[in-house]
C-alpha cells in the first residue's frame, strides 16, 4: 500500500511556527515526521511513497488555489491512500487536513483521512460526518502510539474498500 | 522493549497529566510566573554582576538607590505564597469547574485566617505586638501551606456549592448579584472551617499551620528534591516521556515543581540579602545547566546538525532549527527530525541531559561555580548569558559552552546515523534528481 503523507511545515521537518508561510512542495520518499509513523503502517504493509507539505498560513491565504494544485498533485502521484496529519492540537494544521481529506474524497478515486486532537472544536464539529478524522492526543499528550497505529489500520481498511463502520465508532470522531 | 517501557509509562503520565490537584498545582505556579520574571530582572539590575556597577550608579542616583529597585521585587517573591494560594485556587476552580474568581478569594482569605498575625517586636518601651501581616508568612516559607489551603478551600467551597446550600435569587437579577449571594454561604463555611482549623493549631505546640506545614512537610521534601538523586529522576524521566511524544516536563514538573520554585527563591532571598546561597538544584540549575536548547538539550545536536550533516535533509532542518534553538525552542526537532518515538535519538536524547545533570553537579559541589542566585530568567534567554546572570560569573558561562561541546561530542555517532541514512535515500536516485524533489510548478492544466 503506497502511502501519501501531506503534513505542515513542522512535521515536515522544515521549522517552526514562524514557518508557517511556506509555499507548498513535496518529496518522493519520506521526510519530517515519518519516522514515527512508518512501523505502524508497515504492520499493514504500508509505505510512505511521498509527501507534500505546505505551510498552515499559506494555505489559509490561498485555499482554493491550493485545494486545487493539492488534488492535482495528489491525482499525479497517484498513491494508495492519503493521511493528512497528525495534526496534534495544531490549528491551522487540523483545518487544513480536514479540508483537503474533504476535497480529496470528492474529487479523486483515493481515500484521504485526517486525525487531529479534540482541542481542535470547530474543526471537528464541521468535518467529522463528512472526513474520517481519527482522534489523537495533543501535542505533548498521552496515547500517541496507539493513534498512530489507528491511523494505519483506518488507512488499510479505507484502502482495500472493507467495511469501517465499527472501527469508525471506535477512533474517529 | 519499547511497548513494554510505553505499557509502563503511559498510564503514569495519563494520571499524572489528567490529576485535577496536580494540573491546578502546575498551572497555579504558572501564574506567578511573569510576575517572578519581572520582579527578578528588577533585582538583577540592582545586584549587576559587575564590579563597581553599584558605585557608577550611585554617581547618578546617590547612595542606596537599590532599594528603589528592591521594592519592585520584593512586592512578588516576599508575597509569593499569596501569589500562589490565588494561583492554585483559581486554577483548581477551573478544574473542577467551580466558580474560579470566588475560589481563588475564598482561598486567600482562608490562608490568611491561619496566619499569625499578632507580630512581636521590641519597641522602644520594651516588647509590643504589632497587628500585621509579616512577609516571613508569606514569603518561600509559606508555599507548601497555601499549595494545601489553596486545594482544601476550593475544594469545600465547591461541595457546599454543590450541595445547594445557597442564597437563591429571582429571576430577573443581574448575574453578578445573584453570584455573589450564592457564594456566600458555602464561603461563610469555608471560613468558619478555617478559623476552627487556626484554634486547633494554637492548642498544638506548633502554635500555628505555618509551623507545622513547614515542619512536617515543606523542610522534609525540599529536602528530597534538593538531591542530585532526584534531579537524575526528573532529567530521565523527562527525556523518557518526550520519545513516547508526552511533553515531559509538564508530566514531571507537576510533581517537581514546587519544590524546585522553592529552593529557586530561597536563593534569591539570600541573594538580595546578601548572604550565602544555600541550594545548589533550583530552578535556574535545571532550566540553564541541565537542559538548555529545549528537552534533551538539543542546542548540541542543531549545531552538528549544521556542521556536519551532509544529507540535505539534515542540514536544512540544522539551518531552520537553529536560531530558534538558540533560544530554547525545539518544537520543529522534536517532530521535524524527529525525535518522538525515533529510537536512534532516544540514546543521546536522555544521554546528554544526564551528562549535562551530573557535571554540573560536579562543578557547584566542589565550588567550580558558584550556586545559582535565583533570579528567574526567562527560559528563552540564549546559553552564556544565562550561565552569567544567574550567577554572576564568567565561569559558569564558559562551562555552559563546554557542556554544550560534549553534547555535540554524545550527539555525533547518533546523528550520523541518521545523516547517512538519509544520504543513502537522497542519493539512491542520482540521475533523477528532479523526481526526489515534487515541484508544483510542474503541475500543468490538464493536472488541475
Amino acid at each position: 500500500m503506497n502511502v501519501l503523507m501531506i503534513f505542515d511545515q513542522i512535521q515536515a521537518g522544515m521549522g517552526g511556527k514562524e514557518k508557517a508561510d511556506i509555499a507548498p512542495g513535496g518529496k518522493k520518499g519520506e521526510i519530517g515526521s515519518v519516522p514515527m509513523i512508518k512501523p505502524h503502517l508497515a504492520e499493514v504493509d504500508g509505505k510512505v511513497s511521498a509527501c507534500l507539505y505546505c505551510g498552515d498560513k499559506y494555505f489559509k491565504d490561498n485555499q482554493e488555489e491550493l485545494e486545487r494544485k493539492m488534488i492535482g498533485m495528489v491525482k499525479k502521484l497517484n498513491p494508495d491512500v492519503v493521511i493528512c496529519g497528525p495534526a496534534y492540537n495544531y490549528e491551522g494544521y487540523a483545518y487544513m487536513s480536514a479540508v483537503l481529506a474533504h476535497k480529496i474524497n470528492e474529487n479523486t478515486d483515493i481515500p484521504g483521512l485526517a486525525a487531529m486532537s479534540k482541542e481542535n472544536q470547530d474543526v471537528i464539529a464541521k468535518y467529522k460526518d463528512i472526513v474520517n478524522i481519527v482522534k489523537m492526543p495533543k501535542k505533548g499528550g498521552t496515547g500517541l502510539n496507539k493513534s498512530l497505529s489507528n491511523i494505519s489500520i483506518l488507512a488499510e481498511k479505507m484502502f482495500k474498500k472493507e467495511n469501517i463502520e465499527q472501527l469508525k465508532k471506535d477512533i474517529c470522531y | 522493549m519499547f511497548n513494554k517501557l510505553e505499557d509502563v509509562l503511559m498510564p503514569i503520565a495519563d494520571k499524572l497529566g489528567k490529576n485535577k490537584i496536580l494540573v491546578a498545582i502546575r498551572d497555579g505556579f504558572l501564574i506567578s510566573m511573569p510576575l517572578i520574571i519581572v520582579g527578578s530582572l528588577f533585582l538583577l539590575i540592582a545586584n549587576f554582576p559587575i564590579p563597581g556597577w553599584s558605585e557608577f550608579w550611585a554617581r547618578f542616583f546617590g547612595e542606596g538607590w537599590e532599594s528603589y529597585l528592591s521594592t519592585v521585587s520584593r512586592a512578588t517573591f516576599n508575597i509569593i505564597s499569596l501569589l500562589t494560594v490565588i494561583g492554585i485556587g483559581y486554577s483548581y476552580a477551573r478544574e473542577i469547574e467551580a466558580d474560579r474568581i470566588q475560589g481563588s478569594i475564598v482561598a486567600i482569605v482562608s490562608f490568611i485566617i491561619l496566619m499569625p498575625t499578632d507580630i512581636a517586636y521590641e519597641g522602644v518601651e520594651g516588647p509590643a505586638t504589632l497587628s500585621a501581616i509579616s512577609f516571613s508568612f508569606t514569603g518561600t516559607n509559606g508555599i507548601f501551606l497555601a499549595m494545601v489551603v489553596g486545594l482544601l478551600s476550593v475544594q469545600i467551597f465547591h461541595w457546599v456549592y454543590k450541595k445547594g446550600w445557597t442564597i437563591k435569587m429571582p429571576e430577573g437579577v443581574p448575574p453578578a448579584v445573584t453570584d455573589s449571594f450564592a457564594a456566600l454561604i458555602p464561603s461563610g463555611i469555608v471560613m468558619l472551617l478555617f478559623f476552627l482549623v487556626r484554634i486547633g493549631f494554637g492548642l498544638t505546640p506548633y502554635e500555628s499551620a505555618h509551623n507545622f506545614i513547614y515542619t512536617v512537610l515543606q523542610a522534609p521534601l525540599m529536602g528530597v528534591g534538593n538531591s542530585l538523586g532526584a534531579q537524575i529522576v526528573y532529567v530521565v524521566s523527562s527525556s523518557i516521556f518526550w520519545f513516547f511524544g508526552i511533553n515531559g516536563p509538564a508530566v514531571t514538573n507537576s510533581v517537581f515543581s514546587p519544590i524546585f520554585r522553592t529552593l529557586s527563591i530561597e536563593n534569591l532571598a539570600a541573594f538580595e540579602a546578601g548572604l550565602p546561597l544555600p541550594h545548589i538544584y533550583t530552578g535556574q540549575f535545571v532550566d540553564l545547566f541541565q537542559t538548555f536548547g529545549g528537552g534533551g538539550s538539543t542546542l548540541s545536536l542543531v549545531i552538528l546538525m549544521v556542521a556536519v550533516g551532509k544529507s540535505q535533509r539534515i542540514k536544512k532542518l540544522g539551518k531552520l532549527s537553529i536560531v530558534p534553538g538558540i533560544f530554547g525552542i525545539n518544537e520543529p526537532i522534536i517532530f521535524g527530525l524527529p525525535i518522538v518515538l525515533n529510537p536512534v535519538m532516544i540514546i543521546p536524547f536522555i544521554g546528554v541531559p544526564l551528562m549535562n545533570t551530573i557535571l554540573s553537579a560536579i562543578a557547584f559541589e566542589t565550588g567550580f561555580l558558584p550556586y545559582t542566585n535565583g533570579v528567574a530568567l526567562p527560559w528563552t534567554t540564549p546559553l552564556g548569558f544565562s550561565g552569567y546572570l544567574s550567577t554572576g560569573s564568567l565561569r559558569a558561562a564558559i562551562f555552559q559552552v563546554i557542556l554544550v561541546i560534549l553534547g555535540c561530542v554524545v550527539y555525533y555517532p547518533f546523528i550520523k546515523v541518521l545523516d547517512k541514512n538519509y544520504l543513502k535515500d537522497e542519493q539512491a536516485k542520482p540521475s533523477e534528481d528532479e523526481l526526489e524533489d515534487i515541484s508544483f510548478d510542474d503541475l500543468s492544466m490538464e493536472d488541475l
